[in-house]
């Protein structure tokens, strides 16, 4: 499964997205994201399925 | 506690031993793991490592232990490293189940430590095992549905080698030396009870079966307390030109 990296410095800075790993479990993406982006001492580090993703765009409204 | 007692000096020397295998088995297999995720956590496990060591071996040198012998210039039955890391025969599957048990072994007798001017090291080394514990887990539990007849197999030898290093289920509150001594504030029983606990908790419910491993090794009467381990064995010759980086001697520049 693919997931999605986010992170963020110090407390009160945005979240941002800076990569990706591949793993087998939710609990296999933490740890390799951990070692992966290992040059920071984040703050806040988190990884997010990439199928749980929801994109907003604009799409045709339905009619009745 | 200024001057640990012998029993305690022997035993931070397996930790300490059991971690500078562990830094060169990481290494070893760092360009070998099944994805690059892999290979990076165990580059960054192996400096992890080797950083304790160099932060231990700096506290059995206070204790009367020569460095240059703590880094590598004994023989390679002297060392007191958990012995399922003396070699490591087959593929990945078998590295993981290999490596895992040593870690937390190790860690486990780190964390039972008491002596209170080493509680701010092993706090900060807690964090490092933390990743180091967590990483394998899921890696094992992975593995238990792609690999379970290896990881089973392998585990068959590598627990009981792992509760070698821990020691005896003998070594309780009255008899374990180095916890009567105050060295330690929970005993190898305990500690022992813990860690087959983790394991048993950790494979419920999955394809790989603990009922074959030996979970009350090691018998007392044969059990080597300085090396903790039965039955001798030891890191190859090769292991230790390695660890003292014999042939890249060569290439130092005077």
């Amino acid at each position: 499964m693919k997931y999605e990296v986010f992170a963020r410095i110090n407390q009160g800075d945005e979240t941002l997205h800076i990569g990706n790993v591949t793993a087998d479990s939710d609990r296999l993406a933490r740890m390799y994201a951990r070692n992966t982006f290992d040059e920071e001492d984040w703050d806040y580090l988190a990884v997010v399925r990439r199928e749980h993703i929801l994109e907003v765009k604009a799409e045709t409204p339905g009619v009745i | 506690m200024d001057e640990w007692p012998d029993p305690a000096v022997d035993y931070m020397q397996a930790i300490v031993d059991t971690k500078l295998i562990l830094g060169h088995r990481y290494g070893q297999w760092a360009l070998a793991g099944p994805s690059l995720e892999d290979d990076i956590g165990g580059a960054s496990a192996s400096q992890e490592e080797i950083g304790h060591v160099r932060q231990l071996a700096s506290r059995l040198q206070a204790q009367g232990r020569d460095l240059e012998w703590i880094h590598g210039d004994r023989d390679a039955t002297e060392f007191a490293n958990a012995a399922c890391l003396d070699s490591i025969d087959g593929e990945w599957p078998t590295y993981m189940a290999s490596t895992a048990p040593a870690d937390r072994a190790a860690w486990y007798l780190l964390d039972a430590i008491a002596i209170e001017d080493l509680q701010g090291m092993l706090t900060k080394m807690g964090e490092d095992e933390y990743f180091h514990l967590e990483y394998h887990d899921a890696r094992l539990e992975t593995l238990a549905e792609s690999a379970p007849d290896t990881i089973q197999a392998a585990l068959e030898t590598t627990l009981p080698q792992a509760l070698s290093f821990i020691g005896p289920a003998t070594y309780d509150e009255e008899t374990d030396p180095v916890f009567t001594s105050g060295f330690t504030d929970r005993s190898v029983a305990e500690i022992r009870e813990a860690f087959i606990a983790h394991y048993t908790d950790l494979f419920e419910g999955t394809a790989v079966s603990l009922d074959g491993v030996d979970f009350d090794a090691p018998d007392p009467d044969t059990w080597d307390e300085a090396r903790r381990r039965v039955g001798g064995g030891s890191i190859s010759e090769a292991d230790l030109r390695q660890l003292r980086g014999t042939e890249n001697k060569l290439f130092e520049i005077n």
